[in-house]
């Protein structure tokens, strides 16, 4: 019970404290998190100056309400 | 092998091509080393003009000068320390100018809050190498946190080539704050356990 406890927070933890090499599986981890951030984020959500569009995250959203 | 493994061993191809030539034409690395941050200047004013693209397809050009530069000198065994500490030097001079670009940019445009998340972008990259620069003084190595130069690079070229500036900025915001206190938090604790060292 404690050990799911603290998984989370572990994972966090190294996510934040990062000590992993390049081309580890960790790193490859980490790069499709930030690219998923960047190309799904629908750009009006952070107010870019230079695109604008609700991106793929936002169609998705769209669709599911439809 | 990872995918970034394989995307690194497939870029190696072209760049081994232009290692090679360099080193056939005995270019000095140091050389190689301020053609890049001309270029990448040029990438900052692209950038500043707000042409994302272009500014991408430069800093391709310029970021492949920094990155053979530490291979030539190896083969033309030129490596030395005056060379290591150009290259750093340098490059801090490159990461400033392309944030200065997108800090001009987003002025004229009126943003001030774009400003301020590339002003802070901008600190906190500096502050990553200088963290690591400093503490390698005091303590063997320094070598934690994720968002290093190589890094920025890439997420700066991502952001240029598919017009997504602004997450960009605040991936390398967020990452280089937490880079910094990595740096920090290791120096601590290295010097904690070292003896005779009181912290």
């Amino acid at each position: 019970m404690k050990q799911v406890a603290t998984l989370p927070a572990r994972v966090l933890w190294n996510a934040f404290y990062w000590t992993y090499e390049r081309a580890s599986w960790q790193y490859d981890v980490m790069v499709i998190a930030i690219l998923a951030f960047v190309w799904l984020t629908p750009p009006d959500w952070l107010n870019d100056p230079m695109a604008s569009g609700s991106g793929p995250l936002g169609y998705v959203l769209e669709w599911i309400r439809r | 092998m990872t995918v970034t493994g394989l995307i690194g061993t497939v870029c190696m191809f072209p760049l081994r091509v232009i290692i090679d030539t360099c080193v056939r034409l005995r270019i000095h690395p140091n050389i190689l080393t301020f053609v890049g941050v001309v270029i990448n200047v040029a990438a900052a004013w692209a950038l500043a003009l707000g042409k994302f693209v272009t500014a991408g397809v430069i800093m391709v050009i310029a970021n492949i000068f920094d990155f053979i530069d530490g291979k030539v000198a190896l083969e033309l065994k030129a490596v030395s320390a005056f060379g290591g500490f150009w290259d750093s030097v340098i490059d801090r001079f490159s990461d400033i100018s392309l944030f200065i670009g997108l800090i001009y940019l987003y002025s004229r445009m009126g943003r001030t809050d774009y400003v301020m998340v590339a002003a802070l972008a901008m600190m906190f990259a500096i502050m990553t190498s200088y963290t690591r620069a400093r503490a390698e003084s005091i303590i063997p190595k320094c070598k934690v946190g994720f968002m290093e130069r190589p890094e920025r690079i890439v997420l700066f070229m991502i952001g240029a080539f598919t017009n997504r500036m602004a997450a960009v900025l605040w991936v390398m915001l967020v990452l280089s704050i937490f880079t910094v206190a990595d740096r920090i938090i290791l120096t601590w604790r290295e010097l904690r356990n070292a003896e005779g060292v009181v912290v």
